[in-house]
């Protein structure tokens, strides 16, 4: 229309949108990476940062990998801004679970916010701690949410409770049962939101635990209205679960229809009886409807697919549902106050929350009261597109089962223009299904106008609906079939138009719509069939053509005037024969043969004729279906001449028929059958579900619990000692009073079992007494068993022999000294004891040449054949570095394997030009460089090789600050005048020096740090194996568990500069199990000298891979952790990995 | 619960992605979505189960929200989900399209990740959401560019949430205190072939627009609320004063807001009629619509267009009229709009149809769909009785208005 202004117009808004731009994040979208991003993020600045960070978020939103980014991320995460904050956190969660090791650099800033005055700080910490779901940190992240639901801010309770499915995620066994305590403690909670958010945590955690709901049922109740529309839509599912898993079902509500069948035997069943058959009476079509509302409500309890492939081979009734499942609605208080509760929620917004209430209401409440749920139903109808198809799917449902209950309301289910065809056709389905002889006038008045809707399809699909409601209301069945055959007749289907596709489509359904009315009464409405076979020649449609032949052939016998016609129709057909399509010509030879076959006397004769004419021209048809189907009905033709197609033989016993007769018989004599109304979806899902609008059970979908499953004596004893169906709270119980240490890797009861253990350990024993009067005898016993023992010789144990050497000596013998005397508390575990009869104890051991055994892990810094024939290794040393405490001190080896000498051998910073200078700088201040903490990465050099002869080997000392834990320093190497990068891997196992302690210490020190200080890790361990099947053949003597021991002490040393405390060793009368086995092990964090304590415990048979629990007690969160992982990974590594 | 979702443009370009669980959601399911949009047309169904995982889909301005979901949930909860999103999202950038989206990406961002926690809705509220992320202005605009840095993160956590109000914002003060109520109705009317009223109702909205200091306790009451089919309430409304009188008692939240929602069903008169004539022959056909009043509502009728399509088999359309104008798009959509009804004339609409080469007759037709609004008036004849206002300083100002136009109002030919 303004196509003259049209460019003027475009370049307008154009200018407009350049002016909306102007000032929002565009520019950042558009071209997120026209500046270099790294030095952004490393800025001083906040705006910088934020610069940086929003140009990553659009490189996330564009679906780019900007992982790579992390590591300077996650230093962000302790910026003071908020908005810096949240993009960081925005930035975390989107890779945490990519960079797993990174993301724990963070934990520690997540643990100061988490202290924090302002609730804001302290829930997104909480959130985005909760979100990164690592596995380390799931003991920290349940106690922070232990706290958090204890938070005065609601905001904060709400994230806890959010934060629990994150956990549960993790499938962490031990944690499970802490989860479902901290749900029940939020359930309880007085603020509605956080109510809210701990029914979805309930629902995705522990889904079944009705006892926490039967706790405070009412109260659940009372607050629903408050709680927000989301949590209202979980809320309630749970609470019709407990209620149906507490009471049962109602009596007078629609699940009635399950028990219909049994009762109608028993007369103390009567009054329900009663009731559904005073339903039946004022609704004709009622006993399909109960069928209907049977399987529905089967399906319901037992999920469809149960109840499907049950129902199909077995008698539908091994579910056991007598009149004891059910309860009065209206007597019963628990019901009466959720229907009363859930009703004004159907008034809510939210169309989730009005169909979960009316979920409710439609199972639980009198079938008198099920009408409230209408309205609000149909008036959700007005909102958006997506939800009213939903909402329709689930009336579709309702009104299938109860037509009775929107009949009334047939009008809302008109269709407008603006509807999607989806809603179309379920509107339909719908108005069909409700229509009453009252309302059928005006929905067929109705029909009329759709079937001139330009949408074709949805002309077809109304005309289905003419016949499926004439098939429920017989009595209207004749006005809709003159209805059906007057458009038949219309001009628009007979003319040439019929070959437009649409069009086609219509006619079909329109005589599938006449066949499905006739089939129901063939005799009555013959002339229908008559009327159809007279417009066969008018109607062109191959599709249509083909059922009304069909028709022909099924109906040869129906009342006086078809038979009649048959012989000019078989005529006209075999006339048409060539022109025809192929679905109407394989018809027509069907046709044909079945009318022979029950032709008698003169007819036989003529209809043979017909037939072997078809035959003929099928014979030579293109088509190979045709011609297939030509010969074999010729075979069959053939073998049956003179024998029952003949009139004379028609009174023949059936086993003179050949096999050919019965097989034509059982192909085409087939008598009519009336088919049964066909259930259109089989499958029944609880209202409001997903699985109802996919069809199939969605995973996770539980279908309602069994009736009175629960019941009241397991509410009571859950009320009364809260642990029957919580094992959790059992093991944190019995953890007191004598628990086996090695279960007790659930962070809430550690405290507890723990310190009892070391408690025993050391000889103050305020808990001990408990265990040695039980224990005290076995231990005796298992001692005298063997010699177990072993007191090493003191000046070999040490493992670092230039530094630990002072305070090793002392450290052995008085623990081993301890050991003699002391005991295991796990072996007086009470359910250990009487059931096993295994009993342990434990003594204490140290370790003789251990330490010449110990080799350092080498790694390849150049390979020989990348490197021109210079190989250069290294690896750590143990030696703590005399210039600061941040060096680390690496021990290279350089050897030339080439034929040529090298020169100028050197290794230095990459970054600087001039190592040798930054490197004074360093040496000459020392203490700037201790106290600054500066970041640059540093480098004491080593002396440089002047020349390496062929052959030669030489080891130089580097000192080496890591500015990272976990990332590789980026070194040149230089030789012969040439510059090769190379990088130098951190091991985090030598970041610590080996700390002096004896077992005293370590408990105390340990019993410091609890809690948030200490993590754990379980792992498998092998080495040993090989040690073993190694000694098996020599000398049996040397024990298993000093074997054992060893293999691990050495495994431990090797790969970290660690010093050993102590080894607790079981004493068992069973010399196989090395279950109670433990090392300590204690250091120190080179660079801030906080101690850093590492408990080894081991469960498992000697020669079986072992399960380790790898503890660490450390003030360093972060670092802890990734010790942790380290010492984790070396463990488990198999032997075989050493060079 | 809720995977991810997706933000598509409407040439499915994933204009954005929020990952919302550990299970990370790859976007190629994106791809296998737009595919099998495409494929279906209009047969789209909003829950659609791809091979991967549950997808709820709406579609707003153009914008796809796509969000995904393993395992079981409510179906509705999702969709109800999205279109919260897009309501909030729509009032932050003030409009919905591929630009604004992208333009302001990262309070897109903001506000998912407060709006949903692991897949589960944490901040609905549009007030509380309004305290934590300051939507964009001019001003703040403008102070980015001059000074280079702006946040829109409050610091401090809105105090709302920690209400038994939740709606509320904390303590507003306003100078003029005013509180303006509009009843704005709907209204759905069908007219079948014959010319008969086969369905008329109202579906109508109590809008209240609040600018009220403190907290302040409201109870409306209608003077006639017998005539009310079904209601739906904002959470705000208390249910118990409405079950026993049938009134609304409330603490508002601040600004514009949905009070209620009716519904009044069987109506039996409407404002104005449209007649449609179809005659067709040898391939042409005459097409005449004629608009007037029917029942005069006492105040003017503005807005007048009628829209129709035109059957797929009709090649070429010649429509004139004596009053408005007249538009036919290339999809064969037309609209005729009138404005008000002039007082010398009634409007008409002439036009011939050349039907499809083939075609003798027009045997299906079209439906005509009627649009208008009228100021003043409440179609359904509620009426508001009394506003009472309890808990406030000086006397507010209260106003009322209302206004009916057209929802489904379809002429059938």
């Amino acid at each position: 229309m303004f196509s003259q202004f049209g460019a003027t117009a475009e370049t307008l808004s154009k200018a407009s949108t350049m002016m909306f731009r102007i000032g929002t994040d565009a520019h950042l979208y558009d071209d997120p990476e026209d500046v270099s991003i790294a030095p952004l993020l490393d800025s001083r600045f906040d705006s910088e940062k934020c610069e940086a960070l929003k140009r990553l978020l659009a490189l996330i939103a564009q679906g780019y990998d900007v992982s790579n980014f992390f590591p300077q991320v996650v230093k962000n995460v302790a910026s003071q801004s908020l908005e810096v904050k949240k993009l960081v956190y925005l930035y975390l969660l989107h890779y945490a679970e990519k960079r797993p090791n990174e993301a724990l650099l963070s934990i520690n800033c997540f643990q100061r916010d988490l202290g924090d005055t302002n609730p804001l700080v302290r829930a997104w910490a909480l959130r985005t701690m909760a979100g990164i779901r690592l596995h380390v940190v799931a003991p920290i992240v349940l106690l922070a949410v232990n706290k958090c639901a204890r938070d005065p801010s609601v905001y904060v309770r709400k994230c806890a409770a959010n934060a629990l499915p994150k956990l549960f995620d993790l499938r962490i066994e031990e944690n499970i049962s802490a989860i479902e305590e901290v749900v029940g403690k939020l359930l309880n909670d007085n603020s509605p939101g956080v109510v809210g958010a701990a029914a979805a945590a309930f629902a995705s955690v522990c889904p079944n635990n009705f006892p926490l709901i039967g706790k405070s049922y009412k109260r659940l109740c009372e607050i629903l209205p408050d709680v927000e529309e989301w949590g209202q839509i979980l809320l309630i599912s749970i609470l019709l679960r407990y209620v149906v898993a507490r009471h049962g079902l109602v009596r007078e509500s629609i699940m009635s229809f399950l028990i219909k069948k049994e009762s109608s035997h028993q007369d103390e069943e009567d009054e329900f009886t009663r009731i559904i058959e005073g339903e039946e009476n004022t609704d004709l079509k009622d006993v399909y409807e109960a069928e209907l509302a049977n399987t529905i409500c089967r399906s319901y309890i037992e999920g469809p697919d149960e109840y499907l492939s049950r129902a199909s081979y077995i008698n539908i009734d091994s579910l056991k549902l007598t009149s004891a499942s059910y309860t009065s609605g209206k007597i019963n208080e628990d019901i009466k106050i959720l229907l009363q509760c859930t009703s004004p929620l159907l008034w809510s917004y939210n169309s989730a929350v009005v169909v979960a209430a009316a979920s409710v209401h439609w199972i639980m409440a009198p079938m008198e009261d099920v009408r409230r749920i209408v309205k609000p139903l149909l008036f959700v109808l007005r909102s958006s597109n997506a939800s009213r198809y939903v909402v329709l799917c689930n009336i579709q449902i309702f009104a299938k089962a109860m037509p009775s209950l929107f009949a009334t309301n047939f009008e809302d289910f008109y269709i407008v223009s603006s509807d999607t065809y989806q809603i179309k056709a379920l509107k339909l389905d719908i108005l069909a299904s409700i229509a009453t002889e009252s309302s059928i006038p005006f929905i067929l008045k109705e029909f009329q106008d759709y079937i001139r809707d330009p949408d074709r399809r949805f002309a077809a699909a109304t005309v289905g609906a003419i016949g499926l409601c004439a098939r429920r209301l017989p009595k209207m069945a004749d006005g809709c079939l003159d209805g059906l055959l007057s458009l038949t007749r219309h001009e628009f289907f007979s003319g040439e138009l019929g070959s437009l596709d649409e069009e086609a489509g219509v006619l079909t359904q329109i005589i599938m719509s006449i066949w499905s009315i006739i089939n129901r009464d063939p005799i009555r409405h013959e002339k229908v069939v008559v009327q159809l076979i007279r417009s066969l020649d008018a109607i062109k449609v191959p599709a249509a053509r083909a059922i009304i032949i069909w028709m022909v052939g099924e109906y040869r016998s129906v009342g006086e005037k078809i038979p009649k016609m048959l012989t000019p129709v078989l005529a006209y057909l075999a006339y048409c024969f060539k022109s025809e399509a192929l679905e109407a010509k394989l018809q027509i030879l069907n046709t044909n043969f079945k009318v022979l076959f029950d032709a008698r006397g003169k007819d036989h004769l003529i209809f043979r004729k017909t037939l072997a004419f078809v035959l003929d021209l099928a014979e030579c048809d293109a088509n190979y279906d045709i011609r297939d189907r030509a010969r074999f009905l010729k075979k069959l033709l053939e073998c049956n001449i003179g024998s029952c197609l003949s009139d004379t033989q028609a009174d023949c016993l059936p086993q003179n028929k050949n096999l050919h007769c019965v097989l034509a018989e059982h192909i085409f004599g087939g008598k009519l059958k009336s088919i049964s109304p066909e259930p259109l979806s089989n499958r029944f899902y609880l209202p409001g579900s997903l699985s109802q609008i996919v069809f199939h059970a969605a995973p996770g979908y539980e279908p309602l619990p069994k009736p009175c499953s629960l019941l009241q004596d397991d509410l009571d004893l859950i009320s009364t000692t809260k642990g029957k169906n919580m094992p959790g709270d059992g093991v944190a119980e019995s953890g007191t009073t004598g628990m086996d240490e090695f279960d007790a890797s659930d962070g809430s009861s550690d405290e507890g079992s723990a310190s009892n253990y070391s408690s025993q350990v050391t000889m103050t024993g305020s808990g001990s007494d408990v265990y040695n009067s039980e224990s005290g005898s076995v231990s005796e016993e298992a001692n005298d068993a063997g010699p177990l023992i072993q007191i090493s010789d003191i000046g070999n144990v040490d493992v670092a022999p230039q530094t630990g050497n002072d305070y090793m000596g002392d450290l052995v013998s008085k623990s081993a000294l301890e050991s003699w005397l002391g005991e295991q508390p796990g072996s007086s575990n009470t359910s250990i004891s009487h059931s096993n009869r295994v009993h342990r104890s434990s003594a204490r051991i140290s370790f003789g040449n251990i330490g010449q055994r110990v080799k350092p892990k080498i790694y390849v810094l150049l390979d020989p054949a990348n490197g021109n024939g210079l190989k250069v290794e290294y690896s750590f040393s143990s030696e703590v570095s005399s210039v600061s405490p941040l060096l680390v001190c690496i021990e290279v080896s350089f050897k030339n394997c080439s034929a040529e000498s090298m020169t100028e051998v050197n290794l230095v910073e990459e970054e600087s030009s001039n190592g040798q200078d930054s490197a004074d700088q360093i040496v000459a201040a020392p203490e700037s460089f201790s106290t600054s903490n500066s970041n640059m990465p540093t480098l004491v050099p080593m002396e440089e090789i002047n020349s390496l002869e062929p052959g030669d080997t030489l080891k130089r000392i580097m000192q080496v600050r890591f500015h990272h834990h976990l990332l590789p320093l980026k070194l040149a190497l230089l030789y012969n005048g040439k510059k090769v990068p190379v990088k130098l891997r951190p091991n985090i196992g030598y970041f610590v020096k080996p700390l002096p302690l004896d077992l005293e210490a370590f408990t105390d020190n340990e019993s410091h740090l609890r809690g948030m200080f200490e993590y754990m890790r379980g792992c498998t361990f092998n080495d040993h194996i090989e040690e073993i099947n190694k000694d098996k053949d020599g000398d049996a003597v040397k024990d298993k568990f000093l074997l054992i021991c060893e293999s691990l002490v050495l495994k431990m040393l090797s790969n970290a500069n660690l010093s050993l405390v102590s080894v607790d060793m079981p004493v068992d009368t069973k010399l196989d199990d090395a279950t109670g086995l433990c090392l300590r092990f204690g250091c120190e964090i080179l660079s801030k000298s906080i101690p850093c304590l590492i408990t080894v415990t081991v469960e498992g048979k000697c020669s079986e891979p072992l399960n380790l629990t790898v503890k660490v007690n450390c003030e360093e969160t972060v670092f802890g952790l990734n010790l942790l992982n380290r010492v984790v990974s070396f463990l488990s590594e198999s032997p075989h990995h050493h060079p | 619960m809720l995977q991810c979702i997706f933000l598509l443009s409407d040439s499915g370009e994933v204009m954005l992605e929020k990952q919302l669980t550990g299970h990370r959601v790859d976007r190629s399911i994106c791809a296998w979505y737009w595919d099998h949009a495409i494929s279906q047309g209009d047969q789209l169904q909003p829950v659609i189960a791809s091979p991967t995982h549950y997808l709820f889909q709406i579609v707003r301005e153009g914008i796809t929200f796509l969000a995904c979901s393993q395992v079981e949930m409510p179906p509705l909860m999702g969709i109800e989900f999205l279109c919260r999103v897009a309501d909030v999202l729509a009032d932050y950038l003030g409009g919905l399209n591929e630009d604004v989206i992208k333009d302001n990406f990262v309070i897109v961002y903001e506000l998912m990740d407060e709006m949903i926690d692991n897949g589960f809705p944490l901040t609905t509220e549009p007030n509380i959401l309004r305290e934590m992320i300051a939507a964009p202005n001019i001003v703040s605009k403008m102070l980015s560019v001059v000074t280079g840095n702006s946040s829109n993160m409050n610091e401090t956590l809105p105090a709302a949430t920690a209400l038994c109000v939740p709606w509320r914002t904390s303590d507003p003060k306003y100078a003029n205190n005013e509180v303006y109520v509009d009843l704005v109705e709907e209204m759905d009317a069908v007219i079948n072939r014959d010319g008969t009223l086969v369905k008329c109702e109202i579906y109508g909205e109590v809008q209240v627009n609040s600018h009220l200091s403190g907290l302040p306790d409201l109870t409306l009451s209608f003077a006639n609320p017998s005539i009310l089919d079904d209601v739906r309430f904002h959470p705000c409304v208390r249910y118990r004063p409405w079950e026993s009188h049938q009134i609304l008692s409330f603490v508002p939240p601040d600004g514009q807001f949905r009070l209620m929602s009716y519904r009044v069903r069987k109506l039996k008169s409407i404002p104005l009629y449209l007649k449609p004539q179809l005659t067709s022959d040898a391939g042409t056909c005459r097409l005449s619509l004629l608009v007037g009043m029917r029942n005069d509502p006492g105040k003017t009728v503005d807005s007048i267009d009628v829209q129709f399509q035109l059957p797929p088999c009709i090649s070429t359309a010649d429509l004139s009229s004596n009053c408005g104008t007249v538009n036919i798009l290339s999809n064969k959509t037309c609209s005729w709009s009138i404005g008000r009804i002039p007082k010398d004339k009634t409007p008409s609409l002439l036009g011939t149809l050349v039907l499809e080469p083939g075609l003798q007759r027009l045997h299906v037709f079209p439906t005509f769909r009627l649009g208008f609004r009228i100021m003043g008036i409440a179609l359904s004849g509620l009426q508001i009785d009394k506003l009472d206002l309890k808990n406030l300083p000086h006397r507010p100002y209260k106003g009322f208005r209302s206004l009916t136009r057209a929802g489904h109002y379809e002429v059938r030919a």
